[in-house]
């Protein structure tokens, strides 16, 4: 199991190193550089600011001066904010970020795991036919949707409740993360309802059932035991690729709520060719959805034998 | 002495989109305590639903179980499904499947699974049950016992399964064994293993076996009494050696004239049954097997076939049999049985 784990951990490496290599000759690829945004420079102050950034010299040489940095784990200053370091920006707003990103996913798995197994039970009857409507929705509703939807209903409950129960929009407490998180995990959370659903219903028909049942277990133990955990694997599965689905679902999200998370920063660093802090966000969230991605992995293998001893 | 089991009349029905199917129309037996009972008839007879029905086990709805009683130490089991208030299965009645490869928990070892069934009928300590278990493990002669016991089912070989699976049956000492193609999924010389292994614990033991199979070689080696199933409905029954040199139904014989032989001296092909079974969404009214039969005379066409007594515990559903027949019966029986 350990060396399972190191072995993905050292395959993530890689990975990262590729998507920082691929964020670099990207964005030096792209027509234009930061420095062009400023209204006439006389080439002088050009050229001092170039030897600053170290854009003067060849491109492998940048290309070498990054990696090295990055390694130490710098990603250099901004171009267009002030004397801010990228590793501050990372440092203050990724939290934000992975609190609102984590709790949708464990609200998607939680929700998802819940309302998956409730509709297999109730098949075809009233809530199996109730939630699967909710689940077509949640699938093909856009998240921006439901943002919007999902403020309006806060007011309304607000004003019912005639005092702030959840905030509109902000950081800071936890009623601030409770309807964004929701929000943004929602579509997540029905596409594992279904999943999870399916997943029951074929497990239900499965020999080992067959066999629990004719062994005379208690039905709440064959589901305990026997069920839920061989159908909880493809949702498992695919969960590692929700959390990049989330990610960048959290741009948006966080955006309508006015949350300050990194999202904000990576868009705006993209339409002013931000160099530094492109790179260092891409990279950055690059390398959590990696890890993330590890994290399921490995929680895979302790709930799937036959993938632990691989 | 009254028998172990006794089964009454049981109908079952599947709702299917076509209609209904009636799967098993009306079968009843018995199985006396230590012997083993086989059930043959090709696929789709019913064998595999009438012990399901018995269990419990078959999917309601779609499955109806319309009529029938299966009394168990007095209590009719299909009713109550439990007697002293505790569940009958895996308690006294074991059972193992047609495929071990997919009749065992993926995510659970082996030694867990089986200690599951006496944690709940005898509620041992999980401790105390895997120890059990791993006594149990080594009844079946897999080697290492208490290494296995940890292991799960992707790292064991299908005989192994096969004998878990066994193992799993008969941790709380059942009366009956019910074993479900046991062998079909496995090669010959772990099927001969399987057999013997279920033999030799039989012995010990003294419990009784209802073997489902539709391999004659097996019902020799295993069986004291044989229910020859077609159609959902019993056609043949009798002692072993009753329904092997003396059978009494068309179908018996067919099934006999399909075996395979491995004889030096036997250079005649395989004889197949032509056609195939009756639609059983609507049963025909008279003999099931008519369409098929090479003796079938007008009167099967329309009329459902009694059941003739021919000796003691041997019958069987054909109107050859009857005292009004042209034909003499024991004599077409006979020379049939007789032909090479």
């Amino acid at each position: 199991m350990l060396l399972y784990t190191v072995k993905r951990l050292i395959q993530g490496i890689v990975t990262v190193w590729f998507i920082a290599t691929a964020t670099f000759f990207a964005m030096h690829g792209v027509p234009g550089d930061p420095l062009m945004n400023d209204k006439a420079v006389k080439p002088e102050i050009r050229a001092n600011l170039e030897a600053r950034y170290g854009l003067d010299k060849p491109i492998h040489m940048q290309y070498w001066i990054y990696l090295k940095n990055m390694a130490s784990g710098d990603f250099g200053i901004s171009f267009t904010q002030q004397n801010r370091e990228v590793n501050d920006i990372i440092r203050e707003h990724f939290k934000v970020s992975a609190t609102l990103g984590i709790l949708a996913i464990v609200f998607a798995a939680l929700g998802g795991i819940l309302w998956g197994a409730l509709t297999a039970l109730y098949r075809n009857r009233a809530p199996d036919i109730v939630i699967m409507f909710l689940v077509i929705l949640g699938i093909s509703v856009p998240g921006f949707v439901f943002a919007a939807l999902g403020q309006l209903s806060v007011v309304e409950i607000n004003d019912w409740l005639g005092f702030t129960l959840f905030p509109v929009a902000g950081w800071g407490t936890v009623q601030h993360m409770i309807v964004p998180s929701m929000v943004l995990g929602l579509g997540t959370m029905a596409f594992l309802t279904r999943l999870m659903r399916s997943s029951m219903l074929e497990i239900a028909n499965s020999d080992f059932i067959r066999t629990a049942r004719s062994k005379g277990l208690p039905v709440t133990r064959i589901l305990r035991k026997h069920q839920l955990r061989n159908a909880i694997l493809p949702v498992i599965t695919v969960l590692g690729p929700s959390i990049a689905a989330i990610t960048t679902g959290g741009f948006v999200v966080e955006l309508v709520f006015a949350i300050p998370g990194l999202g904000r920063y990576f868009v705006q660093a993209v339409q002013q060719s931000d160099y530094t802090v492109i790179m260092g966000t891409t990279v950055f969230y690059g390398a959590f959805l990696v890890f993330m991605v590890i994290v399921v992995d490995v929680i895979y293998g302790f709930v799937d034998p036959r993938v632990r001893l691989e | 002495m009254s028998p172990l089991l006794q089964v009454n009349d049981l109908r079952v029905e599947f709702d299917t989109y076509g209609g209904t199917v009636q799967a098993v129309r009306g079968v009843s037996f018995s199985l006396d305590k230590g012997k083993t009972l086989a059930i043959v008839g090709e696929s789709g007879c019913g064998k595999s639903v009438t012990v399901q029905s018995i269990m419990g086990l078959i999917p309601m709805p779609p499955g109806r179980i319309t009529s029938g009683t299966a009394m168990l130490d007095g209590v009719d089991v299909i009713a109550e499904k439990k007697i002293d208030g505790k569940d009958i299965r895996g308690r006294l009645v074991g059972m193992i499947f047609q495929d071990p490869m997919t009749s065992l928990n993926p995510t659970m070892t082996i030694g867990d699974q089986i200690a599951e069934t006496l944690q709940v009928h005898q509620g041992m300590s999980h401790r105390a049950a895997f120890s059990r278990a791993i006594e149990l493990i080594d009844m079946t002669r897999i080697p290492e016992a208490a290494k296995r016991a940890r292991q799960y089912p992707f790292e064991f070989s299908g005989g192994m399964l096969q004998r878990s699976m066994i193992a799993m049956s008969l941790a709380c000492e059942p009366l009956i064994l019910v074993a479900d193609e046991p062998t079909t999924a496995l090669d010959v010389t772990i099927q001969a293993q399987i057999l013997d292994l279920m033999g030799d614990l039989q012995r010990e033991r003294g419990m009784a076996i209802i073997l489902i199979t539709h391999d004659l070689g097996v019902v020799a080696r295993m069986a004291d009494e044989v229910l020859v199933m077609y159609a959902g409905e019993v056609v043949e029954k009798g002692g072993v050696d009753d329904v092997f040199y003396r059978s009494a139904h068309p179908y018996t014989l067919g099934l006999k004239a399909a075996m395979p032989s491995n004889r030096d001296d036997s250079v005649q092909e395989l004889t197949p049954i032509d056609g195939s079974p009756p639609d059983l969404f609507a049963p025909p009214a008279g003999c099931g097997y008519f369409a098929r039969c090479p003796y079938a005379m007008q009167a099967c066409e329309h009329n459902h076939p009694e059941s003739f007594d021919l000796h003691a515990d041997h019958f069987a559903r054909c109107w050859l049999h009857h005292e009004d027949c042209d034909v003499d019966a024991a004599d077409v029986f006979r020379k049939i049985s007789e032909s090479p």
